[in-house]
């Protein structure tokens, strides 16, 4: 096989110019053709696939009519977005994708059949949880009968008792000065006082309501349906955020509810051209998403793009936005996050500020937030509420944590392994003398370590509420103290292995953490194979996957690589907060600058 | 597209196999706990064979076990082995076959040449060790005044447990002595490849008074200068009239001519020359009373600039003219006179410069009639007067060192008196008294 | 496809610099002090001063063929044979240093660290690096020394401050070293020691305007020249002269020295995360170029079917020195003493031609309209 494998390519060279020149205006020959597959597979190659890369183009490249023509779309677009935000619903028509092909599509004039059609859709009576209520109302001297139809639940009960029973049954035999003739309008204008109301003949949209927590009304004689908004189930209060943590700045999350979530925003944000656009996805759950952008700061191609993403799934059932970033992040093998997840509306607000395009999912307490960059992943919102210099140092201490977290235990196993003069030479007899009684060689040793650290950390997870503590004492006494006891490590590997979960803990964003928690196990591999050299092969293969990587058009490593201006100084260290006057330039935003030059005011002498 | 799939999958395998390989090969791969880690490595002429070459290795379990106060429950914190062999690497192999660990030498902190040994010439040697990927540059080179095996036997540290950092902290005492050099093989090697100056090592000797009854000053350098009674530099390793603890000891430099030893430095010499090269960094001088006879003055001597040395060729003979640049603090003055007052510190100024002044040309006049070795790298000044390299090497600097005549130029300036600023006798019943 | 790709003047001047000054891991200042004696440093000068002239000529000359790499205008003067003749010389030249320099790299690990493991194991180390860098591109490439070099560059400048201990400024003495005569006439040859310019004119169409071209090629030749003079001059200050020739891999010697007080010393294995970097960096670009250069001459589809086939050859052709000292030999004497024809004569010969073309082109069209 290796024969092969060895021999292919240089015939793989000389083939491919006979195909070239010899083959280039006869076509293809079958066996050939063959052979060429096989080599082609033999070599890992792929033909490149004709998908579309994103580029998020440097504003400095774009040719002046290139800028007209994305200014001419921002004049235009948006103003189409603000109108359909301002419907109660999407009016685009969902493609049926869900109808069956011989069912009705439109509501029928005859209440009976309306009824059946309902009854059968959602499989009445075996589900459980569909109320179906039927009356008769008077309108008009006349007397039809209706039914209501509601999932038990998701509405608040008592504005359905309030705004569509009680006016329907007992007040719409009230004497009404109106000349109304249409029995649809007569109703929707005068008997049912509800926000929001939507007639529609159509059994697509009735259903979706009905779905997510809408009422329908059926009335006989009409072909014409009225759904009233009236969501009201239970969720969680707005909260601290679990994940992100901060001393200093705003101590509220998002919660799993959409509205809720946009409007935290909103609440920070204050401006008008912050669009919502209503973006629902999945095939059978519709799931309602909004997308989040700032209208004239966010670079249009942008968000172009991230709506194309969003709107392109063909997805059942999605139910969180971790889903939802696995379907849209560019690259599914890249070792970091290309899309932020974040709790906290304050996060999410500041960086729609600076240009980017958040995306809340309804039921998800997480923001998906993109592009992202490297640096950012390892920022943190407290980072610009504290003082510049308090920022810089905690940013610092988290380079070292992503350092230590990453390359802690490889650079171990390499030094104690391969280059025993960097060690101090009290140090190397101590653990010399430490490892005297361990029978593993060290690399097993701390990957047994190691393993344990990341058993100790899942099962922390796991691990019911009130026996949570216990684990802490477990974990630590157990596995440190009695594992040196019984020589299977020497205690100065559970030093490398704490300092490098202490490590891994530091880390602001927690899919990061996740990325090097899995690559420092490569490293530990790495540096037991050829010491230094192996890390230094890592890294630079590390640096090459991120460098080429590329998170909705915005290069990952962006200030540095490709260099851009105002890496060092907003990237990894901070500059006081009236230093920060021009937004990132890898976004291509529409407008640069965040403050005028002197944003202090009062600096100014009058 | 099942041939396709299968393909795929051989070309995994193969992928995986040559990934395992390279796993398999670590070639280089060794454990902290497999390696023997050698601290001293002694070097004397052999009865059966060319070298007699001893090694000291720490004993991890001894030194690292720190937790019960390491080595005081009578464990060895260093084993000692001695082997005949032909070259350096031959005798490392021959004591792998019995000492169960590869040996290691990363962390060696001394080599010692004998003294017979060095009188023959250590220059084969000397290359060898910078070939070497294992030995450091920063190792400090010993010359030992009897046997190098001896003095490795000796060194049994008893103020801290590992031998490694005895050596690196007492041969770094120079800094706070002045009575040896900073001799570390780095240094060694440039001197004796420059070819404007000679190499040095540090004398070591294992010191012979068992009691306080045998000290005498028979050995003592202080006959040579002129002297009744030596003074703390007049002797070398192995001299100083002590007992105590720890036998081995070092003072004074032993005198390269190229690779070969032409002659030791005592002390006192040894300041000089650390005064000259630069590399001086403070000590005590003691120096006799200018006024009141056999009263001594003690000095905190430093040196805060380079030396200035300045080389002139006159009929054919170098002249050399240095000037050194000294500051002092004032330790102690058993005359009690009052040497502190500013109009009286001239007097003991040119007491210090004319003392220094003398020892140096006694020692500078030794370098070129009895060593003939131009330890004080004079001719780096010579050097910068030649165009190109052809012209330098063909003036011969070396060889015409031992015609230089000096002119030295101590300038010593006294800063600080220490907490006394005013010295006053004490009274006692019978007046005042010096102290 | 690919010429839709771009990037900065920084990522194209850090990638000259990297390939320019990566001699300073290897036998650069050794080599230089070998030629020149103590005034290796004058000679560096010299040699950075002819390759300024040099460029500025071609600088000059490319004016009027902004946006076009060497096989371009070899395209313009002779069609297809033009091309395939230029493309030739360079992707020879470029298998030439990247083989020899790829042995180098890995004997002198093997030296440094790896003293048991058997050469072909750790030239895989680098393979992988080329041929990871290779697929992943130009793009990720220049933005990773982009990256990188800053770095780098941060631990040379510390290894230059930590051994400052150590200089004498005696040693560079005397001042002309082996003669005038050596320096200035014999050092000409020595010019090759910026032999890697030529990937400058490679990546002409990346970096788009004439204006950039001039910008990147003045900055890296300047910084590469000041960095390696810096180099030359710090190891001479340190070694002297007879002993300077002496050492192998004068880097390392002298990241050896650096000891301050009983920890902070024997740090020089730490350096091999630089030099393993710097290895890495140069040659996965001189081995992307190289399947850049045949892809281009040949006019193909894509390189990367190329890429494992390459990979093999040159790990193979990396064995064909018998042993350290001839792979040395190969790349002193014979490259550092003949690469400036390709750098430096060829663009200049090829450029003048271009250019008698044109003007003629242009005459013809004037006397024909």
């Amino acid at each position: 096989m290796s024969n092969v494998f060895f021999k292919t390519p240089l015939s793989e060279c000389i083939f491919r110019f006979k195909v070239y020149y010899l083959y280039r205006y006869r076509g293809g020959v079958n066996t050939l053709s063959n052979f060429k597959n096989f080599i082609k597979n033999a070599l890992f190659f792929n033909e490149p696939q004709k998908t579309e890369h994103f580029i998020l183009t440097e504003s400095q490249d774009a040719s002046p009519s290139e800028e007209q023509n994305a200014g001419d779309t921002a004049n235009t677009k948006p103003d189409a977005k603000k109108r359909s935000r301002r419907l109660p619903r999407k009016t685009q028509a969902q493609p049926p994708l869900t109808q069956n092909e011989n069912a009705p599509l439109t509501i029928s004039k005859r209440l009976s059949e309306n009824l059946d059609y309902m009854k059968t859709k959602y499989s009445l009576p075996v589900n459980g949880d569909i109320v179906l209520r039927e009356f008769d109302i008077i309108v008009k001297h006349k007397v039809i009968s209706a039914f209501i139809m509601f999932h038990d639940g998701m509405v608040e009960r008592k504005i359905i008792n309030q705004t569509i029973l009680q006016p329907l049954m007992l007040l719409s035999n009230l004497d009404i000065k109106s000349t109304e003739e249409d029995i649809v309008s007569y109703i929707s204008k005068h008997i049912l006082p509800q926000n929001q109301l939507i007639i529609t003949q159509e059994y697509t949209e009735v259903i979706n309501m009905v779905n997510f927590g809408g009422c329908v009304i059926f009335l006989d004689g009409i072909n014409t349906a009225f759904v009233a908004d009236v969501k009201g189930w239970e969720h969680r209060n707005v909260q601290r955020p679990n994940t992100e943590l901060v001393i200093r700045g705003p101590q509220e999350g998002f919660t799993e509810i959409l509205r809720v979530n946009t409007a935290l925003i909103r609440k920070i944000l204050r401006d008008e051209n912050l669009i919502a656009e209503n973006i629902s996805i999945g095939r059978r759950s519709h799931t309602p998403c909004a997308m989040l952008y700032i209208k004239d700061i966010t670079n249009n191609a942008l968000v172009q793009e991230v709506r194309k993403r969003l709107e392109s799934i063909r997805i059942d059932y999605i139910t969180d936005s971790g889903e939802l970033e696995q379907l849209i992040e560019d690259n599914v093998f890249l070792p970091a996050p290309q899309i932020l997840a974040t709790e906290r509306p304050d996060r999410v607000a500041a960086m729609l500020a600076e240009g980017k395009v958040a995306v809340i999912m309804s039921g998800s307490p997480f923001a998906l937030v993109m592009p992202v960059t490297f640096f950012a992943l390892i920022h943190s919102p407290e980072d610009s509420y504290v003082r510049f210099t308090y920022a810089n140092l905690l940013r610092f201490i988290r380079i070292l944590a992503i350092l230590f977290s990453l390359l802690l235990p490889g650079l171990y196993v390499a030094i104690t392994n391969f280059h025993h003069e960097l060690i101090p030479t009290d140090l190397l007899l101590a653990i010399a003398a430490s490892r005297e009684k361990v029978p593993f060689p060290s690399i097993v040793e701390i990957l047994i370590m190691e393993i344990s650290f990341e058993l100790i950390r899942e099962a922390g997870i796991r691990i019911p509420g009130p026996i949570g503590p216990t684990l802490g004492i477990i974990g630590a006494l157990i596995l440190g103290q009695a594992a040196v006891a019984a020589n299977i490590v020497s205690p100065i590997l559970i030093v490398i292995v704490a300092v490098t979960g202490i490590g891994s803990f530091a880390i602001p964003n927690f899919s990061m953490g996740f990325a090097f928690r899995i690559l420092r196990f490569v490293y530990i591999g790495l540096g037991g194979m050829v010491g230094f050299l192996g890390i230094a092969v890592g890294l630079f293969i590390h640096g090459l996957v991120l460098t080429g990587a590329k998170s909705f058009g915005v290069p990952f490593l962006a200030p540095f690589g490709p260099k851009t201006s105002g890496g060092l100084t907003d990237e990894i260290t901070r500059a006081p907060i009236w230093k920060q006057e021009k937004r990132p330039d890898f976004l291509n935003p529409k407008d640069k600058k965040e403050q005028p030059t002197i944003s202090k005011g009062w600096m100014n002498k009058k | 597209m099942v041939r396709k799939k299968v393909l795929r999958k051989v070309s995994t395998i193969v992928i995986l196999c040559m990934l395992s390989g390279l796993s398999a090969g670590c070639y280089d791969r060794r454990e902290i706990d497999d390696l023997a880690y050698v601290i001293a490595i002694g070097l004397d002429k052999g009865k059966s064979n060319v070298l007699k070459m001893t090694l000291q290795f720490a004993v991890p379990t001894a030194i690292g076990n720190g937790q019960e106060g390491g080595g005081s429950n009578g464990e060895k914190s260093s084993i000692v082995t001695t082997v005949e062999t032909p070259t350096i690497y031959s005798g490392l192999n021959m004591v792998n076959n019995y000492i169960s660990k590869q040996v290691d030498l990363s962390h060696a902190k001394v080599i010692i040449f004998s003294k017979e040994l060095a009188q023959e010439g250590i220059h084969q040697y000397i290359h060898a060790i910078m070939r070497g990927r294992e030995f450091r540059p920063n190792m400090f080179i010993l010359v030992a005044r009897d046997s190098a095996e001896e003095y490795i036997k000796n060194v049994k540290p008893s103020l801290e447990i590992n031998p490694a950092k005895y050596y690196e902290m007492n041969l770094e005492a120079f800094k706070y002595t002045g009575f040896t050099g900073n001799t570390q093989l780095i240094n060694f090697y440039l001197q004796q490849e420059c070819t404007c100056s000679q190499a040095v090592a540090t004398l070591a000797a294992v010191n012979r008074y068992k009691t306080t009854g045998d000290f005498t000053v028979k050995h003592s350098t202080a006959g040579n200068k002129s002297r009744s009674y030596p003074l703390e530099g007049d002797f070398k390793a192995g001299h100083i009239p002590r007992v105590g603890e720890v036998h081995s000891e070092i003072m004074g430099l032993a005198v390269f001519d190229g690779g070969t030893m032409v002659g030791e430095l005592d002390g006192e010499e040894t300041t000089y020359y650390l005064m000259q090269t630069g590399q001086y960094h403070y000590s005590y001088i003691t120096l006799p009373d200018p006024i009141v006879k056999d009263k001594f003055v003690v000095l905190n001597v430093t040196q805060n600039r380079k030396p200035a040395h300045r080389v002139r060729m006159e009929d054919g003979s170098p002249k050399i003219h240095a000037n050194i640049r000294l500051d002092a603090d004032i330790l102690s003055i058993q005359s009690g006179k009052n040497y502190e007052y500013a109009g009286n510190v001239h007097i003991l100024e040119k007491a210090a410069e004319d003392f220094i002044e003398k020892g140096m040309l006694q020692f500078l006049e030794r370098t070129t009639t009895e060593l003939n070795a131009d330890v004080c790298a004079f001719g780096k000044d010579m050097k910068g007067q030649f165009l190109t390299w052809k012209e330098w090497q063909e003036f011969k600097w070396l060889e015409r060192y031992k015609d230089a005549t000096f002119e030295i130029d101590v300038d010593l300036k006294i800063r600080r008196p220490g907490l006394i600023i005013r010295s006053k006798p004490a009274y006692s019943t019978k007046g005042e008294e010096m102290y | 496809m690919e010429n839709k790709m771009v990037f900065g003047k920084w990522e194209a001047i850090t990638l000259l610099m990297n390939m320019i000054s990566t001699k300073i891991v290897l036998n650069f200042q050794r080599k230089v002090a070998e030629d020149a004696g103590t005034a290796g440093w004058i000679l560096t000068i010299y040699i950075s001063v002819l390759a300024l002239l040099g460029f500025m000529v071609i600088e000059k000359l490319y004016a009027e063929f902004e946006g076009k790499d060497l096989l371009d205008i070899g395209e313009y003067i002779g069609g297809t044979v033009g091309r395939v003749m230029i493309g030739s010389v360079i992707f020879i030249f470029l298998v030439y240093i990247v083989t020899v320099v790829l042995r180098e790299f890995s004997e002198n690990l093997k030296i440094v660290t790896l003293t048991v493991s058997p050469i072909s194991f750790v030239s895989l180390f680098f393979l992988a690096g080329m041929i990871v860098g290779a697929y992943l591109g130009l793009e990720a490439l220049v933005r990773l020394h982009a990256i990188a070099i800053p770095v780098l560059t941060v631990t040379f400048l510390f290894i230059s401050f930590a051994i400052s201990q150590y200089f004498n400024i005696s040693r560079i003495m005397p001042i002309f070293g082996t003669g005038l005569r050596n320096i200035f006439v014999g050092g000409f040859t020595k010019v090759s020691i910026f032999a890697e310019l030529l990937i400058l004119f490679l990546i002409v169409p990346y970096i788009r305007t004439h204006k950039n071209f001039k910008t990147v090629g003045y900055t890296s030749l300047f910084i590469a020249g000041f960095s390696l003079t810096m180099s030359s001059l710090i190891f001479l200050l340190v070694f002297p002269y007879p002993a300077a020739i002496e050492g192998f891999l004068p880097m390392y010697q002298l990241s050896r020295l650096i000891n301050y007080g009983r920890f902070f010393q024997r740090v020089e294995s730490v350096f091999v995360f630089t030099w393993g970097i710097v290895a890495l960096l140069y040659l996965s670009a001189g081995f992307y170029f190289i399947v850049f250069t045949f892809k281009k001459t040949f006019n193909l589809t894509y390189y990367q079917p190329l890429i494992i086939p390459f990979a093999i050859l040159i790990y193979t052709m990396s064995f064909l020195p018998p042993n350290l000292d001839s792979t040395v030999i190969l790349e002193t004497k014979y490259f550092r003493n003949t690469a400036w024809l390709v750098t430096f004569v060829m663009p200049i010969v090829i450029l003048l031609i271009a250019k008698t073309i044109k003007k003629r082109k242009k005459e013809v069209k004037h006397s024909n309209g």
